[in-house]
């Protein structure tokens, strides 16, 4: 069967811009959770986020206009250019036509949806500015992405909420191991605005201060933003080029709950993460990490921990939250748990859980990897993909043999 | 790609509620006409709890409801009953082009109108997501297999074609109810005028939800689909070119799939846009690559004259219309139709569906 490596990784985060810069970020416990920036926060009761402030679209893109595409987009394509900046590929080498891209996302061009409805309030339709039509649609994500890479192949944007990456990384898997490409580049993207905060604010899952997934008193999650994206290649030509992998993608599965549309359910998730297993061919003896959904919300992390005490047997191996550090990217979430799985891998350490001090009687069982990283040798990783409408999607990935 | 099934079709439209009224609609002449103080054609009569009833559906946007009508449709019409099924092994797959924008520019206006911006209604965040249609779906109908949202835009159909195809040939699902629709909404309508209607055409509302299995020799399927192949054309001038390459790609497939009853391509899908000389020439490139294969001028099939342009939805309606039609008539038994598709940014696409009337024979 075709094998598929991962080769290249693109992380446009507030932790850090670039697979370097965001491998440091983890090792070092960086938060990149502030008061956010991007909209005015007055009247807001809790005014954290995770934003990459320092997001100059410009200086990473080298083929598409920043100001032609919304803020989404633009995270999608400059973490796909860097993406294919560190796998090295040789674009004279390859077909643009065997170049996918497949792309996950929550609530696609956010930003422009907040614009529209601030001047729907302002002047009625008549006073939308017409360019907000244009770059409302959420399959502009992947369309940026191809655009940017010049990649010919399929271009696809998945919707599935806040497991959108997991879904996207599936299906590009299985777009090579099919033989429809040689190489896809696949993650999520999405953008912090005013709406979403105020969504999750009202379901009462923001944070106060800090997001410290599985601590006792944890009081829930931040909304955050950024691109995340990884190269998948068809293994045969990726070690032909000699590329140095950071990981091979081993398999994946979704299911859906359906039974509720905000509150996820531990037995389905353990379904979800037996089957990964199963399509994964491991055992769960041989998972070293987990890269968690780790919300960092009280219902979602002890449903998360319960799953996984119930799908490992009660041997659940270290599990951290990056989103501690991070915030929640929302589509982009699980592509950043995909990179970070597969630095865990390729560098032999497991990123940490931060701000965490007090065990969760719930979970005590629980290792969060907390606050430092941890030097270890990483087989395999499993990293978790949960969503609105119950749509999980777990990916799991493995040392390059 | 291995063959796909489509057996059953659920439709909602402003040209009727089924594959063959909308098949009646195309052959006939009258062009329906807005209500006025609507903002297109709507579906009409729909409402949620007429349709749905009040347990369940107090946080549906019209959206949602549109797609569960539409998924209980086709499973009726495929005569499929959930009760015997395997439940997580039936999955869903919708496309759109960015959910329900009302919902979320809503959501949205609330935080600017109110005094404490955060107040908005917790019940109604989860229609701000584009996988809201899907997952209440799944919810209504107990379907705990695979269940994505795609936002295809134009190409929102043959997307979930693809997509559906591969999660059925890997044997992730059974059974999928798979398609795109869409509400009208002043939103929908306002960002279906922006970015341009042809001449005389309304914006609408409504879509179809197919039910895909894995193709049988045994089955009597209303139409296969033999081949879908998408790609994406940077440059406004390659498009054409890329487009056709796609319609060529879909046709050696069911060549391949399709060869123990090969036949012509006679009919083909393609919405149409605001700019009239791209679309010819899109037109032009699908034509020709479609001759290659044997055919000779191919008929245009649209909906949109008669059920207004429903956006990422209009291609799910034009293949309800064309099922309808194989149904009505033995004489269609085994043509060939391509459905091509192309976004603004670039992206196309296109699939090959075979068509069959529904009969003991046809298996």
């Amino acid at each position: 069967m075709t094998r598929v490596l991962i080769t290249g990784l693109g992380p446009v985060s507030s932790i850090g811009i670039g697979a370097a810069a965001f491998e440091s970020g983890l090792r070092a416990g960086h938060c990149g959770i502030r008061p956010i920036g991007s909209f005015d926060t007055t009247g807001f009761p809790r005014v954290l986020g995770g934003e990459v402030q320092v997001f100059d679209a410009g200086s990473i893109l080298s083929r598409i206009e920043p100001e032609e595409w919304g803020r989404s987009s633009q995270f999608a394509a400059a973490a796909a250019r860097l993406a294919a900046r560190d796998a090295g590929l040789q674009w004279e080498r390859i077909d643009p036509e065997r170049v996918s891209v497949v792309i996950g996302t929550t609530s696609g061009e956010a930003k422009v949806t907040e614009m529209f409805a601030q001047q729907l309030v302002g002047g009625g339709f008549e006073g939308v500015d017409p360019d907000i039509a244009r770059r409302l649609p959420a399959d502009r994500l992947s369309s940026a992405v191809s655009a940017e890479l010049d990649a010919h192949g399929e271009s696809m944007t998945i919707a599935t909420a806040c497991s959108a990456s997991n879904y996207a990384l599936g299906y590009a898997y299985d777009l090579i191991v099919s033989g429809e490409a040689d190489v896809v580049f696949s993650g999520g993207a999405d953008s912090v605005c005013r709406w979403a905060h105020a969504g999750f604010l009202r379901l009462g899952a923001v944070a106060e201060r800090t997001c410290s997934p599985f601590d006792r008193d944890r009081t829930g999650m931040v909304t955050a933003e950024g691109g995340s994206m990884l190269v998948l290649e068809k293994a045969e030509l990726a070690r032909a080029r000699g590329a140095v992998p950071y990981a091979e993608f081993l398999g994946y599965a979704s299911n859906c709950d359906a039974t509720h549309m905000v509150m996820p359910n531990a037995s389905s998730i353990a379904d979800c993460i037996s089957a990964a297993h199963e399509t994964a061919g491991v055992k769960t003896g041989d998972v070293d990490y987990v890269c968690a959904h780790g919300t960092g919300t009280p219902a979602n992390d002890v449903t998360e921990a319960q799953a996984l005490y119930e799908a490992f047997g009660g041997d659940v191996p270290p599990v951290s939250s990056i989103k501690s550090m991070l915030g929640h990217t929302m589509g982009a979430a699980s592509g950043f748990g995909a990179i970070a799985s597969a630095l865990a891998i390729a560098r032999g350490f497991l990123p940490p859980t931060i701000g965490w001090s007090t065990p969760d009687p719930e979970m005590a069982w629980l290792d969060p990897i907390p606050n430092r990283h941890r030097q270890a040798p990483v087989r395999v990783a499993q990293n978790n993909g949960f969503a609105f409408g119950g749509n999980n999607a777990i990916v799991m990935l493995g040392a390059a043999s | 790609m291995t063959a796909v099934a489509i057996t059953g079709a659920g439709v909602l439209s402003a040209a009727g509620r089924a594959p063959a009224e909308l098949a009646a609609a195309l052959s006939g002449t009258a062009t329906p006409e807005c209500d006025p103080g609507e903002p297109g054609l709507g579906v009409p009569g729909f409402d949620t709890r007429a349709e749905l009833g009040r347990k369940g559906t107090s946080f549906f946007d019209r959206r949602t409801a549109l797609a569960v009508v539409a998924c209980r449709a086709a499973l009726e019409d495929a005569g499929i009953d959930l009760a015997t099924a395997d439940r997580k092994r039936v999955g869903i797959v919708l496309g759109t082009s960015a959910g329900s924008v009302k919902s979320s520019v809503e959501y949205a206006v609330e935080t600017f109108t109110q005094d404490r911006p955060h107040m908005v209604n917790p019940g109604l965040f989860p229609t701000t997501v584009m996988n809201c249609a899907a997952g209440q779906a799944a919810i209504w109908f107990g379907l705990r297999g695979v269940n994505a949202t795609l936002a295809g835009g134009p190409l929102a159909l043959v997307s979930v074609l693809r997509y559906g195809a591969n999660l059925l040939s890997t044997g992730q699902a059974d059974v999928l109810l798979a398609g795109v629709v869409d509400e009208l909404t002043p939103h929908a309508a306002w960002l279906a005028r922006t970015t341009g209607l042809p001449a005389s055409t309304q914006p609408g509302e409504g879509g179809a939800v197919f039910t895909l299995s894995a193709a049988r020799r045994e089955a009597a399927p209303d139409a296969e689909i033999l081949g879908v192949a998408l790609g994406f054309a940077p440059e406004f001038g390659d498009r054409p070119a890329a487009l056709g390459r796609c319609v060529r790609r879909a046709l050696a497939s069911a060549a391949t799939v399709g060869a123990d009853r090969a036949g012509d391509v006679t009919t083909v899908s393609m919405r149409s846009t605001a700019d009239e000389r791209q679309d010819r020439a899109m037109w032009r490139a699908v034509c020709r690559a479609a001759e290659e294969a044997g055919a000779r001028k191919p008929e245009s099939l649209t909906t949109r004259r008669h059920a207004g342009d429903c956006g990422a939805a209009t291609a799910a309606l034009d293949l309800a219309a064309l099922i309808g039609r194989h149904r009505a008539s033995g004489d269609l038994d085994g043509r060939l139709t391509v459905l091509a598709a192309h976004s603004p940014e670039g992206a196309v696409g296109a699939a090959v569906v075979r068509g069959w009337s529904r009969g003991p024979d046809q298996g």
